[in-house]
């Protein structure tokens, strides 16, 4: 009996520690949730198309028109059991805004996407399994600033496959890299090659390895960060963002500007051509 | 002025002036506007919580597989491309290394083994256009590299030629000094016997001296014997061949050769008596024997 309950007791000690280390083992289950906009050009599509062959946890959905009810993404995301969101708004046809939210409770972080260069261009030649586990590579920077950490944490849920996610492959031949540098974040993606680049031969195995550029890549400015999904209370604002658009009419208002100072300057000696008649010569008709 | 003008005018002074406030007060809105906007929001306390909150601190690292370098980037100018990919690069090969070290540490397989075969990020035919694109990328250097070293070439091309024509001369000049050695020292030894050998050399050497350039042939050299020099007289020696035997005027009034007996006498020529008689043929000949 004494034995008895000394099992039980100590199996019962364990269960808590047992429901952690199960915890600590157990895969966590990362969703991707892709959705484009409307109105997106085709390269904006294609980094969409790249992002998600490069993580088997995302799942595409078609485009949607949210650009009053983003309410509606959030429920897209239930129905496709996706706690990661990534929304690929697309403006004017040109400027691209990214939105990664943690479904359905926040939080969500607005960026908007520049230099963006797909996989399907030829400089990038590297390549990788569809669908291996990603290295992330976070810059030290990151760790500075609360925004800044926190942006790493949903890179990190987000970009990170999940170890046994349902189409993963077991091997690691990619790494990403997520930089801060001119306040934005660059984002690289390298094949890890352990042979002789030029050879093909096997190096030794100390030898460090090649890297080559697979792509995609995209440089994220971020606009803001909300503590709701799609909506909340801002909780940072970058002071350094401008928007596309004030930066356009900036640019039209400099070569304006142009013109303006122009029919100024040609004003300006009107005026003083005016005020300064030429003085009539007393000798001109002398010989007439 | 009536008085309606007046007001007239009045009000619209009122009228610009209200538009002159409007503007002076939209400027000032505008002021305001920036001096608002200098205010960012940043919730440092909630970001950190909610950090806390959505991280998953206590699940092992192979779940996660992020790396954070040691050290900041710093990267002095953004827009030198070159600088920065460097940089990119050296960070993502800091954390392959480091991650590499933790993976196998957590006793999962890194590298994938030479028999696993699996779809890839990019299609055989994408991977066969780059390969293509490389290939025509070194062709072009390649090329370049070329045309650039027919260039240069050219560049000396014409001081290797003439070069080449001055060391031929050379050559020539010195082969012509050697006979015209070999020449005197025969000249020196026994002339009798070598008369007719000495002639030929003699005159080669005078048509060839003549077509080179050294002229020093005619002066002071011997004359060719008799016979040449009356066949030269009759025959004449170099100038012209053509036209020689052509009609001209006076070959044609020139009647020495012709006979008014022979050009009247009829009738064929009989064969002389003295003429050898001919060979019968076969036929006859057999009939004879």
């Amino acid at each position: 009996m004494a034995t008895l309950y000394k099992t039980a007791q100590t199996e019962f000690m364990d269960v808590e520690d047992l429901i952690e280390e199960r915890e600590k083992k157990s895969n966590i289950k990362q969703r991707v949730l892709m959705v484009a906009s409307r109105g997106v050009t085709f390269r904006q599509r294609h980094l969409m198309n790249d992002l998600e062959a490069l993580l088997p946890h995302s799942k595409k959905e078609s485009k949607v028109e949210a650009k009053q009810d983003m309410e509606l993404l959030n429920e897209l995301a239930e129905i496709q059991s996706c706690n990661n969101v990534f929304y690929f708004e697309a403006r004017k046809h040109q400027d691209l805004y990214l939105w990664i939210s943690r479904a359905p409770s926040g939080p969500c972080v607005k960026f908007h996407v520049q230099n963006i260069h797909t996989m399907d261009e030829l400089k990038m030649t590297g390549n990788c399994l569809k669908g291996s586990r990603p290295i992330l590579s976070f810059d030290a920077t990151f760790d500075t600033e609360p925004h800044l950490q926190l942006l790493k944490e949903i890179f990190t849920q987000s970009f990170g496959v999940p170890k046994g996610a349902r189409k993963s492959k077991p091997f690691y031949d990619h790494v990403f890299t997520f930089s801060v540098v001119d306040g934005r974040i660059w984002f690289r993606n390298y094949q890890i090659v352990e042979k002789d680049p030029e050879t093909g031969g096997d190096v030794h195995k100390n030898a460090k390895p090649t890297l080559i550029e697979i792509g995609p890549r995209f440089v994220l400015n971020t606009i803001r960060i909300f503590e709701g999904s799609f909506g909340g209370p801002t909780l940072y604002e970058n002071p350094r963002y401008v928007s596309p658009n004030v930066m356009r009419a900036a640019v039209r208002s400099q070569q304006a500007a142009k013109y303006a100072v122009r029919t100024a300057k040609a004003a300006e000696r009107d005026a003083r051509n005016k005020a300064n008649p030429l003085p009539t010569d007393p000798l001109k008709d002398v010989f007439e | 002025m009536s008085d309606s003008e007046r007001e007239f005018e009045e009000e619209n002074m009122l009228v610009d002036d209200e538009e002159i406030a409007l503007e002076i007060a939209a400027l000032q809105s505008e002021d305001m506007l920036s001096q608002q906007k200098k205010e960012f929001i940043n919730h440092k306390a909630a970001l950190t919580t909610l950090v806390e909150e959505i991280s998953q601190k206590n699940i092992e690292w192979i779940q996660r597989c992020d790396i954070t370098s040691a050290e900041p980037l710093v990267v002095e100018k953004v827009e030198d491309d070159l600088d920065r990919e460097l940089k990119f690069y050296q960070q993502a090969l800091g954390a392959v290394i480091e991650g590499k070290k933790q993976i196998l540490k957590a006793g999962v397989p890194f590298s994938r083994p030479e028999d696993y075969f699996a779809e890839m990020v990019k299609s055989d035919s994408h991977m066969a256009k780059i390969r293509q694109k490389l290939l025509d990328q070194q062709k072009s250097i390649q090329n370049a590299e070329e045309a650039k070293k027919q260039r240069e070439l050219r560049k000396y091309g014409k001081k290797i030629q003439q070069e080449k024509i001055k060391e031929r001369e050379d050559q020539k000049k010195a082969a012509l000094d050697k006979i015209a050695t070999i020449k005197k020292r025969l000249r020196s030894g026994d002339i009798g016997e070598g008369d007719d050998f000495d002639i030929d050399v003699d005159s080669e050497e005078d048509s060839r001296a003549k077509s080179g350039p050294s002229k020093k042939g005619k002066n002071g050299k011997p004359l060719p014997n008799k016979k040449r020099q009356m066949k030269n007289a009759k025959f004449g020696f170099g100038g012209k061949k053509r036209d020689l035997k052509k009609n001209t005027t006076e070959s044609t009034d020139d009647m020495r050769g012709f006979s008014v007996k022979r050009n009247k006498s009829t009738g064929f020529s009989r064969p002389s008596k003295n003429s050898k008689a001919k060979r019968p043929g076969k036929a006859k000949r057999q009939r004879i024997n």
